[in-house]
């Protein structure tokens, strides 16, 4: 038996789905696609099936856990430990916790493969990179797959894993060698709200009677800790009903955990009025109570107008130290209503974090709440490509999206989805066009990864397949050959190295631009990417570009030769591999070819 | 005891298994040398049949708090501050009874109507009110009952104190 196995890698949750790869299946009535439950640790001493493993990890200290008690079935003592038991650890004991790796890993300001995680850890707890971080969870996903199903062994299937569709050329380098740490073989990258559109797609097998040519679908996944925008467009390849991803967001850094520490704070300010102060523990009991209580007002058929949220008292004496406050449905009204989703115009962008001569490194939240101003700041700036003529645009350029697809756990929350299409709608109305039909999606939890699975049939040409290529186009950055002026950078142009859409297996030779390398030493290049700047063809130098591009980490190569020294003029060729990983190589005029690689090692300047 | 009996018994018994009858030696006034000793509670030796009473105590004081709060003296606070201790305690201790112990009632039934009596062992039926000789056929359901359905319990640490039911917390600044 053969399955393709598909990998949800989320910043709070990871999931995984799997089906079987039947030889003979019918292209109509796919397999179905399975989830396979989690055995992770839940308490000390515990070890339980779950349907998410928590993507938090704990740094194992001497005193942490009673001897023993923290084994897993494939490991008698782990130096860490993953998954639920590691979250609820982590509020005890915050210091060797380590959460949101995925968003680490996604933040050029850091070295990625450095030893940095958990962040805040006192001195003398070990440390992890944020790609170990993240391989640990894909190894206990392994593990887990291993121990369930003994006769079809991980490594001999198909694994999908799914990453943002945000996230770069050197945040997905990493994913990969994260998977590969994790002993991973044969993977291949997927993005998450493509994977979502799988899901349905799967859930949906008359789609093709949903949707028509010239629609256009926005993907909308807002999860624990981030939120990723996508709009894929409904095309026709040889009378057939296609599929093809237009556009990526960039990655905000906001999502559900926000919205419930939001509430939290708020009852935590009302409780402070009354001259209750509450200390981290508290706040960390307060927030998961919040939730807890926002999903029950939120909740289908809800009546109550208000929850008691209550924080038990530290000591033995629990009710005598007992606080107690409410949460009121209004107040999840405003505070999720006009500080996360508020109603905007389509021209409203989200504000720009300040530029602070000294910034706290740390993860890049995002400096402006409103998820409706990410939206518009999304759908606005597909404005500015001029080609993608299948993208429905009203008369402002504002990209109109035909239908939108939510995802992820927030969504659950009809309030939510119900203000999002209307202020989808009064965007739409203003352009002329009709309302957003939402597409259903099930399951907004495990989604991703279903779809993931999906895919990997689809892929095998079992299935339909969303076209999409490259989310961004790459530079290199070329310094003017001017004199440089004191206080001003030396003007920078970039040299196109990958347009936006490049297909996956495909490769390009980058014409009329020869470079000369110095044998045996180390050459940087400065790397660029754009998520807006979709018409640059390879080889287009790019001057002015302003904010459109943005710097990733420099990329390098090291010139050996049997010559020993001396300078090869070699030009730029870019391939994007079947598993969806940009690679640039430098060519030499005899043919030969040295692979330039990301150094992640060293600080961005910004 | 007879004696002639006794001497056959005694007889019989050392020829075959090599000892006499634990009943001759007691009529006899006779003790064993080297007699094994009465087992007593070893702690190394598997787990005591307390310890998964005291495991169900100790999981429901992590999940809910139960022995807080069934521990202190409430007699002082109003029904005001008991109840909001209690609801967030009901809530997880009903999710974590739940998850270890399958409850399910004796008597699926609704309470208050006629029931036709199916079971007679006096542990899972209990006659009350205006009882007859014999066994009754029926009558008002009272109360549904509670029966264990699947216990699952997660496997002890042979290592571990189960009498610790909570740790001790201590709080670094």
């Amino acid at each position: 038996m053969k399955y393709v196995i598909g990998i949800d890698l989320g910043t709070t949750n990871s999931a995984l789905a799997y089906t079987e790869i039947r030889p003979d299946a019918d292209p109509f009535d796919m397999p179905e696609v399975r989830l396979m439950d989690i055995p992770q640790l839940v308490n000390p001493g515990e070890v339980r099936d779950e349907p998410l493993l928590p993507s938090s990890l704990y740094v194992l200290g001497a005193t942490d856990f009673p001897a023993g008690s923290v084994a897993l079935p494939w490991d008698a003592e782990p130096p860490f430990v993953t998954g639920r038991l590691a979250q609820k650890r982590g509020v005890e004991n915050a210091g060797r916790l380590v959460a949101s790796a995925k968003s680490w890993l996604s933040h050029a300001g850091v070295d990625r493969t450095a030893p940095i995680l958990p962040w805040n850890a006192p001195e003398g707890v070990p440390k992890l990179s944020p790609v170990d971080a993240s391989s640990r969870y894909l190894d206990h996903l392994r593990r887990a797959w291993d121990a369930k199903m003994p006769d079809a062994p991980f490594t001999e299937q198909q694994v999908l894993v799914t990453v943002p569709a945000s996230f770069d050329a050197v945040a997905r380098e990493l994913t990969l060698q994260a998977a590969e740490r994790a002993g991973f073989r044969d993977v291949t990258l997927l993005e998450e709200p493509q994977a979502a559109f799988y899901a349905w797609i799967e859930r949906h097998k008359d789609w093709r009677e949903r949707v028509k040519l010239g629609d256009l679908i926005l993907v909308l996944d807002i999860g624990g800790g981030t939120t990723d925008l996508t709009l894929i467009a409904v095309t026709e390849q040889q009378g057939e009903l296609a599929l093809e991803r237009m556009a990526v967001g960039e990655h905000i850094l906001l999502g559900g955990d926000n919205m419930d520490l939001a509430l939290a704070r708020l009852v935590a300010g009302e409780l402070a009025e009354k001259g209750t102060r509450i200390d981290t523990l508290q706040l960390h009991a307060l927030w998961h109570n919040c939730r807890v209580a926002k999903e029950k007002l939120l909740a289908p058929g809800a009546r109550t107008k208000e929850q008691p949220v209550t924080i038990l008292g530290k000591g033995t004496g629990l009710v005598g130290g007992t606080i107690k406050a409410t949460l009121r449905r209004e107040d999840i009204d405003r505070v999720l209503g006009e500080g996360f989703f508020p109603r905007v115009s389509s021209s409203e962008m989200p504000q720009r974090q300040r530029r602070m001569g000294l910034q706290e490194i740390g993860l890049p939240y995002a400096a402006d709440a409103a998820v409706t101003k990410h939206m518009a700041q999304f759908l606005r700036q597909q404005a500015s490509s001029a080609e993608h003529e299948r993208v429905r645009r009203g008369p402002s350029g504002l990209a109109a999206p035909t239908h939108v697809l939510f995802n992820g756990g927030v969504l659950h929350a009809r309030l939510i989805r119900d203000r999002l299409t209307e202020v989808l709608d009064s965007w739409l109305a203003a352009e002329g066009f009709g309302p957003v039909q939402p597409l259903a999606g099930e399951d907004l939890m495990h989604a991703v990864s279903r779809g993931a699975a999906y895919y990997g049939l689809a892929r095998d040409g079992r299935g339909v397949r969303i076209r999409g290529g490259v989310p961004r186009a790459y530079y290199v950055g070329i310094e003017s050959a001017m004199p440089a002026v004191p206080g001003m950078a030396s003007p920078l142009k970039a040299l196109t190295v990958a347009p936006f859409g490049m297909e996956e297996g495909t490769s390009v030779r980058i014409p009329g631009r020869e470079f000369g390398l110095v044998v045996g030493e180390p050459a940087e290049f400065r790397f660029f990417s754009s998520s807006v700047r979709k018409n640059d063809a390879p080889g287009a130098m790019v001057e002015d570009f302003g904010d459109d591009l943005q710097e990733l980490s420099p990329m390098e190569v090291n010139l050996t030769s049997t010559d020993g020294t001396g300078t090869v003029p070699v030009s730029f060729e870019t391939l994007v591999t079947e598993t969806g990983v940009l690679q640039l190589w430098c060519v030499a005029r005899d043919g030969g070819r040295w692979k330039l690689e990301f150094n992640v090692r060293e600080r961005v300047a910004q | 005891m007879g004696r002639i009996w006794l001497a056959i018994r005694s007889f019989f018994s050392i020829l075959f298994s090599g000892s006499l009858p634990e009943d001759a030696l007691t009529t006899l006034g006779l003790t064993r040398r080297g007699a094994p000793k009465p087992q007593t509670a070893s702690t190394t030796a598997g787990p005591r049949p307390s310890d998964g009473a005291l495991q169900m105590l100790s999981i429901l004081q992590r999940d809910a708090r139960v022995i807080d709060f069934i521990m202190e003296d409430i007699v002082a606070y109003t029904d005001d501050q008991v109840g909001a201790a209690v609801r967030s305690l009901h809530d997880q201790a009903r999710e974590s009874l739940a998850r270890y112990v399958k409850l399910e009632p004796v008597f699926d039934g609704v309470e208050g109507t006629f029931t036709k009596a199916a079971l007679s062992d006096p542990a899972a039926v209990k006659f009350v009110g205006n009882v007859l000789a014999g066994k009754p056929s029926g009558g008002l359901l009272r109360h549904k009952g509670w029966r264990a359905g699947k216990i699952d319990l997660p496997p002890l640490n042979p290592k571990q104190d189960s009498s610790i039911l909570a740790p001790a917390e201590i709080e670094v600044e």
